[in-house]
């Protein structure tokens, strides 16, 4: 038996703090329903592949700085010494650190000249290791020569001779037609050829639109700033960084500003999304304990207000079971209550922060998980209060005291 | 009669504890999780150099790609940098009181000889004008920045702040003394106190919330020893730019201009140069955009550089609506506690208190339990904040408690125990004494 009749109208006599307790699980559901997606949308991304061997790449940069600095000397010395070390599976120079929120972006044609259609592209200057030591593969094409990589120092346009694209490059370009073998050009009408593409590359900006967009250019850096990667044999990264730090600090004619593993910069460029996470776990969590205890307050007034009628009820035949299973459902109507006027507000919270903010639309489904999480807090809150009811004696009934 | 209600509020606190402690921590929870959020907005909105901010000007001119605006979103915001020949334009004109053009860039440091257990470190450098100092109001341990000759001259003079001159010359006041960058000698002329201006308003590009430069050196010294920008540089033109010398001389956009007017007319007048300038260069085939200069102050500015993140909004948002639960909470509690009371109301209306004297108590009772309720919440704050400061490792400078956070908090608690407060109390006030003297 539902009861559906009695307990509307004994909810009746307390409306105040039954709306009390439905539009606190109205708030808790549209709060509920939108940070748990947003913290979806946060772990999602931070978990994208970077394309290259995060785990094991490491990175320096060195500044040199005494007069008649030789820069591509020490370059290449510094790399040969580095790729000498057991435990280095590759070496190469690298202008700037993915997803470090700092780098270099082009635009790129497929015809030459001032009214070709442009496509933007987030480039690396490497050299013939360079594809090896960042750990991505090839999927079609070749590497890098030794001859085509430019050491040309200073300033300049000159364009590069050839480039490895990575394929969301290639689809943003060429579509679905082969890349490799196709001329690209910059804005100056210099050529360059495809020589390869590889699987998939994140550039220097996390929130970038188009972040996988990425090109490889051989060049050495220009002084005076040189940055490496070196790819360390799993397991090695660690004691790796130790003794690069060592071997390349006996040059005193320049700074070793920074040994770091990809980590450091990973760490760094996704701190707002962890924050925004943790921020909004810990809100999930205190709403809904809030709320549990505002249903715990209610159903525990209640049944303080009601003792006689429960007892009365008990004396005229009620078992236990009966009185637990009123507030049972009593509970379960407030709550899906609640719920509706939640679900509207849900959706329209939703609407309004994709609007304002550019997030994207509220998946309904974040909804329907929180009217669950909601309807089982509900029935555990009201559970000890429901079984106190239980408990009155049916002797109160009789009692004029 | 308030000393007498505090008496009863206290009292009729100790009778239920525990409501008195669940409503106290319905507000401690609400309060602490708002003052958390509030306080890195509040931080992250403030402007640091309030007191001048009806005099100091970031100036932009748009000269950017005339196939499309610099902002996709707001295309009537020009590009946020000057070129290098329109900054050295602009630095010629005497219409404002001061002019600072400037940008970043790295050296070397080598500490003095007798340092040798300090290794040669990387800085960052700005590269100013001198009217930096006076402009921004930037405080001196020692000596001073260095005047218009300098500047002209591209003299070797640096200004260190407090954290290198710590670094180099061990704290001491090294004004006159030399400093070796990049393998040249300079000549330190000043050294500031610690300045971190939270943002860091002059130069948003890299990290509104960045640490200040470490070392200040003449403007024209960039040019002279060409030395490579640290900052953001974005050129649209696809010129040939094969040596420094083209680099100055292109539209690429790289330097940040500020200037001082100190008043309404001269900020007309500037303006007018400024169109005036745009509109001779326009007939050299430079500025193919509308004419769009702007001079925006610096709380304008910070706006338009969008200093504070979308996240900080929501969460702020988030917050009160986390109040509102936690308001709703307290009204069911206090409702629950109240008309528990409600013989002895009746007792004290029966004899005597009219209905202003009870509704007056329960007032005082709830601002004991939002003050108590401020409280515990601005230390939950104080240890959210302080967790925060991991979360927010770079920039621990926007988590610090300050008093007037803690002044919004206890307001706040207040406030919303108040509000708690006003149904409940209204129903208390209502109570028939007579229904409840009869039931024993």
């Amino acid at each position: 038996m539902l009861e559906l009749g009695p307990i509307l109208s004994a909810l009746s006599r307390n409306r105040v703090a039954a709306i009390l307790v439905m539009l606190q699980i109205a708030i808790t559901l549209a709060v509920v329903a939108n940070a748990a997606f947003i913290i979806e949308q946060r772990l999602e991304k931070m978990s994208r592949p970077t394309g290259i061997d995060s785990d094991n790449v490491f990175f320096v940069q060195s500044y040199g700085f005494a007069p008649g600095y030789d820069a591509l000397a020490v370059i290449r010395s510094d790399l040969d010494e580095i790729r000498a070390l057991p435990g280095v599976v590759a070496a190469s120079a690298l202008s700037s650190i993915p997803l470090s929120g700092g780098g270099s972006q082009s635009t790129y044609q497929i015809t030459p000249g001032e009214d070709a259609p442009t496509v933007e592209g987030n480039y690396f200057e490497i050299d013939e290791y360079g594809i090896e030591a960042l750990g991505v593969p090839l999927v079609a094409g070749r590497n890098f020569r030794a001859d085509e990589v430019q050491t040309d120092q200073g300033v300049t346009s000159k364009f590069v001779p050839a480039v490895i694209v990575t394929r969301d490059f290639a689809r943003d370009l060429f579509g679905d037609e082969p890349a490799v073998g196709r001329q690209v050009y910059d804005g100056l009408g210099q050529a360059a050829t495809v020589v390869g593409v590889i699987e998939n590359m994140q550039g220097s900006w996390v929130n970038a639109t188009r972040l996988t967009s990425v090109l490889l250019h051989p060049r050495l850096p220009t002084p005076p700033i040189a940055r490496y990667v070196v790819r360390a044999q799993p397991g090695q990264r660690d004691a790796l960084i130790a003794e690069v730090e060592h071997l390349l600090a006996s040059n005193r004619d320049r700074v070793v500003t920074w040994v770091r593993p990809h980590d450091w910069f990973l760490d760094r460029s996704y701190k707002p999304d962890l924050r925004m996470v943790v921020f909004l776990g810990v809100l999930i969590v205190w709403m809904l304990l809030l709320t549990g205890l505002g249903v715990v307050g209610l159903a525990s007034f209640l049944v303080r207000v009601r003792t006689r009628q429960i007892g009365t009820r008990r004396a005229v035949g009620a078992t236990r079971g009966a009185i637990l299973r009123y507030f049972l459902v009593e509970n379960w109507l407030l709550t899906t209550a609640g719920a509706v006027l939640g679900i509207l507000l849900a959706f329209a919270f939703g609407h309004w922060l994709s609007n304002e903010y550019a997030l994207p639309r509220l998946a309904p489904h974040y909804v329907a998980l929180g009217v669950l999480a909601l309807w089982i807090l509900g029935q555990l809150a009201v559970l000890v209060p429901a079984r106190r009811a239980a408990a009155i004696s049916p002797a109160i009934a009789t009692r004029t005291v | 009669m308030f000393a007498y209600y505090l008496r009863l509020g206290l009292a009729s606190l100790r009778r239920t504890p525990m409501i008195t402690v669940l409503t106290i921590a319905a507000i401690a929870l609400g309060i602490g999780v708002c003052t958390t959020t509030l306080t890195v907005y509040h931080l992250m909105s403030s402007n640091p150099i309030e007191h001048r901010n009806e005099v100091l000007y970031a100036v932009t001119m748009d000269g950017w790609d005339p196939d499309q605006p610099w902002h996709s979103d707001r295309p009537h915001l020009p590009p946020p940098e000057l070129t290098y020949r329109d900054a050295q334009a602009l630095l010629e004109s005497d219409i404002s009181d001061r002019r600072v053009a400037m940008r970043k860039t790295t050296v070397a440091v080598e500490p003095a000889e007798a340092r040798t257990d300090v290794a040669p470190f990387l800085i960052e450098v700005r590269l100013t004008t001198g009217d930096f100092f006076a402009m921004f109001d930037t405080p001196f341990e020692y000596g001073s920045g260095w005047d218009a000759a300098a500047d002209a001259e591209a003299n070797r003079v640096v200004v260190l702040s407090e954290e290198t001159n710590e670094k180099a010359f061990g704290g001491i006041d090294s004004v006159g003394r030399t400093i070796r960058l990049d393998g040249r000698d300079y000549e330190v002329v000043g050294v500031l106190k610690d300045w971190n201006p939270t943002p860091k308003f002059y130069d948003l590009n890299n990290g509104p919330f960045d640490e200040s430069e470490e070392i200040y050196m003449p403007f024209a010294l960039g040019e002279t020893q060409e030395m490579q920008p640290a900052g953001n540089v974005n050129c649209w033109k696809n010129e040939q730019i094969d040596s420094f010398r083209q680099f100055l001389d292109s539209e690429c956009i790289w330097i940040q201009f500020w200037v001082e007017l100190g008043s309404p007319a001269k900020v007309e007048r500037f303006q007018a140069f400024l169109d005036a300038y745009v509109g001779e260069q326009k007939k050299l085939g430079r500025f193919p955009r509308p004419l769009n200069n702007r001079l925006d102050r610096v709380s304008d500015w910070l706006d338009i550089n969008e200093v504070v993140q979308d996240d900080n909004r929501v969460l702020v948002g988030l917050s009160f609506m986390f109040l509102a639960v936690c308001l709703l909470n307290m009204i069911g509690l206090l409702l629950a506690k109240f008309l528990g009371a409600a013989p002895i109301v009746s007792l004290r209306r029966a004899l005597g208190a009219s209905r202003s004297a009870i509704v007056k108590q329960h007032l005082v009772e709830v601002g004991l339990i939002g003050v108590a309720g401020g409280i515990a919440g601005l230390v939950i704050a104080g240890f959210g904040l302080a967790a925060l400061e991991r979360l927010y490792s770079q920039y621990e400078h926007l988590t610090r408690l300050d008093v007037a956070m803690l002044g919004v908090g206890l307001v706040i608690a207040v406030a919303t125990g108040m509000l708690a407060g006003l149904y409940p109390i209204w129903r208390v006030s209502r109570v028939q004494p007579a229904v409840y003297l009869k039931t024993q």
